[in-house]
């Protein structure tokens, strides 16, 4: 049962559609991550579920209630809706305790005191209560923005770019803490970021966004081995496309052949790591001569070239080979995917 | 703050030409100032009574709490109605809510007190309508506190308009979505978050109304102001101006911090979020009936009302035509004058203080005093000047000089804040692409850094111009004998009970001054994203 839903949301600004017919559905107590490159519409479709910016057409409904719609729009304040804001959007005139203690006002003192101090807790910020966000690093900003959300235990949590901020071993870090306590909280999560290995790692479900479309929801393990489009395959990870002619139920590249279908051209959208070494004599292999190879730690990616096409093959450190080298490649089909050539 | 805004001026003994012009433009804010002390802990008949001083010093608290009070709630009802709502003609009062800045205090001070009158139309219409006189006495502490806040409202709507403007949306947004409404937010957060703005623009205010003269003068409000220029003009006493003097310079510098504190603060703006447009609230005919009310009560209460009313006082008399014209002339030379100087000296202080920023923050002491007091401060040292000239025509010139210099103290730090934010466009590579192609300190200062600045040098000029327009008691006070600008000609006609010939001279004024202020106050809207202007 999803907890919102979001249908066929649209957002123009003047003559540029900034989000269309985007639509999505978000499950308590798992995370979703809103993958997509800078500009495609993501915060903008954030915004509109947490009803910050009106939709110029579709709805967002949560349980059984219409949110925003055609007539409809319940405003923010009335959505049960928590938000992380990218640059935290912290208070600066309260301090640690009043920032959580913000979205509380309708409980009693002794009780909204409680569940302040219970979430600073659950964040490890119960000892800078008293501190102005000015006085906390990127991290602790973050972790008090998120307990700030989490207080009013809301049904749904977005948090739009929440560790871009940060860098390196603290994005980690932030990052584990974070999801500890959205799973803690129960509340379905979404979680806008740019980063396809961190959307990957950290989500239950995906929802690929591109130019302003959904390509794709689903498991990352799906949409990383079941692309729904090139397009959806390119946003997670790095590609080899190559074209290839389709006849007796296989496609025919250069690097080898995959089961396929019907009949004419297609283009094969593989990943990297599709290309496999195979034994000399294996049928269905192909010969490809390596022209160069960088060192990529416990793997090597070799630019390999066969039948006229070129490829970037990634190879497991142990079977590196050298540059003139001749590899005898196949392509490991759970790592391809045939599609329509257009 | 961006410590690398002038990489070139590192804190040393190298003597540069910038610096020691700097040095000078700071001696020469600082002068009158030490000179207030000096004479004022100096002997000097002890004419000064307790009493005396206690009442000054208690109506000047009075009425500077009733101003801050009156001008704080106005200003900021003004701008959170222009930059949080939408209804016909915001755009049009969100620069005209400034245009009070044109007309002096003594101005509306004139046309307020002949309105309210005994004799006035609006008593007169009261009597005739109750059968009864409603006592509403403009020459009185809560007359000229009602007054002085509309005349000083615009200060406390621009900062609080300015802040507005740049702060933070992300910060309103999570407050709605932590559950406060629209109208919630903005008093749970957006407002407390522009708290230091309100606090300057109080500041200003009370800054404003501290050194007034011409309309507590006339309104017969005994503030230690006026008792500065009565304790020189009546009893030729400087020492005992200078005693006056002295708490009005701890009240400036009190002043002072406060309004720096809340540039401090500015900075605690959690996050430089990307900038998007505040959400503005569309009003309903009700509401937007109230608002377009009360924005142009404010304008109307503030300008037009006892402007229109000394235009129409000032027809019933036939204008001192040349008097007018003579005294318009030298009000017009003496605000260019000044203009000129002071931007000078702001930039050289700009340039050559660089990171040593106690110049800068020395000279700013010089804003919060008033002008009365710059007079007097400059007084001791006119003594020793006029002994070494005796030629008349050398006494007014030094005497015009010493003007110009109390003119410049006081108004040196207004003029650095603009000059200061349009050297912010000079990036430290320039300067230093600059010096590597030949230039010394000063060149690049000269072919580089003031060009690009040349902007905020006008505005910077335009600034004071307005305000010496204005200036009444400094004026008064170092004028040479006889040479009358316009406000000491508006004051002589006011204190002579000639209202009707004080309005003409008053009017000039701010016919002046309006095409000046119109001018800056769409320099400044143009320069913030989204404003609406």
């Amino acid at each position: 049962m999803s907890v919102l839903e979001a249908r066929d949301l649209t957002r123009r600004y003047g003559e540029m559609t900034t989000v269309a017919d985007a639509g999505l559905s978000l499950e308590g107590g798992r995370i979703t991550a809103l993958l997509g490159p800078s500009g495609c519409g993501k915060s903008t479709l954030l915004r509109m579920i947490a009803g910050l910016e009106r939709p110029d057409a579709g709805e967002v409904w949560a349980g059984g209630r219409l949110l925003s719609g055609p007539g409809v729009f319940v405003p923010p304040e009335q959505r049960d809706i928590g938000f992380v804001f990218q640059d935290y959007a912290l208070f600066p005139h309260l301090s640690v305790e009043k920032n959580v203690a913000f979205g509380l006002a309708a409980l009693k003192p002794a009780e909204r005191k409680a569940r302040t101090m219970e979430q600073l807790g659950r964040v490890r910020m119960a000892d800078r209560r008293g501190d102005y966000p000015q006085a906390l690093s990127g991290g602790e900003q973050q972790r008090v923005a998120l307990a700030r959300t989490l207080a009013r235990q809301p049904a749904v949590v977005l948090l739009d770019e929440p560790f871009s901020g940060l860098d390196g071993r603290l994005k980690a870090e932030v990052r584990e803490a974070t999801l500890a306590a959205l799973r803690a909280s129960g509340a379905a999560a979404l979680i806008v970021t740019h980063d396809a290995e961190e959307a990957m790692m950290m989500a239950d479900d995906l929802a690929l966004m591109r130019a302003g479309r959904i390509l794709q929801t689903g498991t990352a393990r799906d949409c990383y081995l079941d692309p729904a489009s090139p397009e959806a395959a390119r946003l997670l990870g790095d590609t080899v496309e190559l074209r290839a002619e389709r006849a007796n139920g296989q496609a025919v590249t250069a690097f080898g052949r995959l089961p396929a279908q019907g009949e004419g051209p297609v283009l094969v959208v593989a990943r990297p790591e599709a290309f496999r070494i195979a034994p000399a004599d294996s049928a269905g292999a192909v010969d490809a001569q390596v022209t160069r190879v960088s060192f990529g730690g416990p793997f090597v990616l070799a630019d390999v070239t066969a039948g006229g096409q070129c490829a970037v093959a990634r190879i497991p450190l142990a079977q590196a080979p050298a540059v003139g080298e001749r590899l005898r490649l196949r392509l490991e089909p759970s790592f391809c995917k045939v599609f329509e050539a257009r | 703050m961006t410590p690398a805004a002038r990489p070139l001026a590192r804190p040393g003994l190298r003597i540069e030409p910038l610096t020691v012009a700097a040095a000078i433009a700071a001696a020469l804010a600082l002068l009158p100032l030490v000179a207030v002390v000096v004479t004022a802990l100096g002997p000097g008949a002890d004419s000064l009574k307790w009493p005396t001083f206690w009442r000054y010093a208690a109506t000047s608290a009075a009425l500077a709490g009733m101003v801050a009070v009156g001008a704080g709630v106005l200003g900021t009802l003004a701008a959170w109605l222009v930059v949080m709502h939408r209804f016909p003609g915001r755009d049009l009062f969100a620069w005209a809510l400034v245009l009070p800045l044109a007309a002096p205090a003594f101005a509306m001070a004139y046309g307020y007190a002949d309105l309210f009158d005994v004799a006035g139309p609006i008593r007169t219409a009261l009597r005739s309508a109750l059968g009864a006189d409603v006592p509403l006495e403009t020459r009185s502490l809560p007359g000229a506190a009602m007054v002085l806040s509309l005349a000083f409202y615009p200060y406390v709507y621009l900062t609080l308009r300015a802040a507005l403007v740049n702060q933070s949306v992300t910060a309103l947004e999570a407050a709605r979505s932590l559950g406060r409404t629209a109208n919630g937010a903005f008093w749970a957060v957006t407002l407390p978050m522009a708290r230091p703005a309100i606090a300057a623009g109080m500041a200003l205010a009370v800054m404003e109304t501290l050194a007034d003269y011409g309309a507590v003068s006339f309104l017969g409000v005994q503030t230690l102001t006026t008792g500065v220029v009565r304790a020189w003009s009546v009893f030729g006493s400087t020492p005992e101006a200078a005693r006056l003097a002295l708490p009005l310079l701890g009240a400036a510098a009190v002043l002072m911090f406060v309004e720096r504190l809340s540039r401090r603060n500015r900075m605690a703006d959690t996050g430089a979020a990307r900038w998007r447009p505040l959400p503005t609230q569309q009003l309903g005919p009700v509401g937007a009936s109230l608002a377009i009310l009360f924005c142009f009560g404010l304008i109307a209460l503030g300008l037009l009302a006892p402007a229109g009313w000394l235009v129409w006082r000032g027809l019933t008399v036939e204008p001192e035509t040349a008097r007018l014209v003579a005294s318009g002339i030298r009000a017009l030379g003496l605000a260019i004058i000044a203009g000129v100087v002071t931007t000078a000296l702001a930039a050289a202080l700009a340039l050559g203080a660089g990171q040593r920023r106690l110049l800068a923050r020395a000279a700013s002491l010089g804003y919060a005093t008033p002008g009365a007091v710059m007079a007097v401060g400059l007084l001791a040292p006119a003594g020793f000047l006029w002994r070494g000239f005796h030629g008349a025509a050398e006494g007014v010139g030094v005497a015009l000089a010493l003007l110009i210099l109390a003119y410049a103290a006081r108004l040196m730090a207004a003029a650095l804040e603009p000059v200061d934010a349009g050297l912010e466009r000079v990036t430290p590579s320039m300067v230093r692409a600059a010096r590597s192609l030949g230039q010394t300190a000063t060149g690049a200062a000269m072919k580089v850094e003031l060009p690009i600045a040349r902007g905020a040098l006008l505005t910077a000029a335009l600034l004071v111009f307005i305000d010496v327009l204005k200036e009444l008691p400094a004026t008064l006070i170092l004028r040479p004998f006889g040479f009358d600008t316009l406000a000491v000609m508006a004051d002589y006609y006011a204190k002579d009970e000639r209202l009707a010939q004080a309005s003409w001279p008053s009017l000039a004024i701010v016919l002046i001054a309006l095409p000046a202020v119109v001018w800056l106050t769409h320099r400044v809207g143009a320069s913030r994203p989204g404003a609406p202007i």
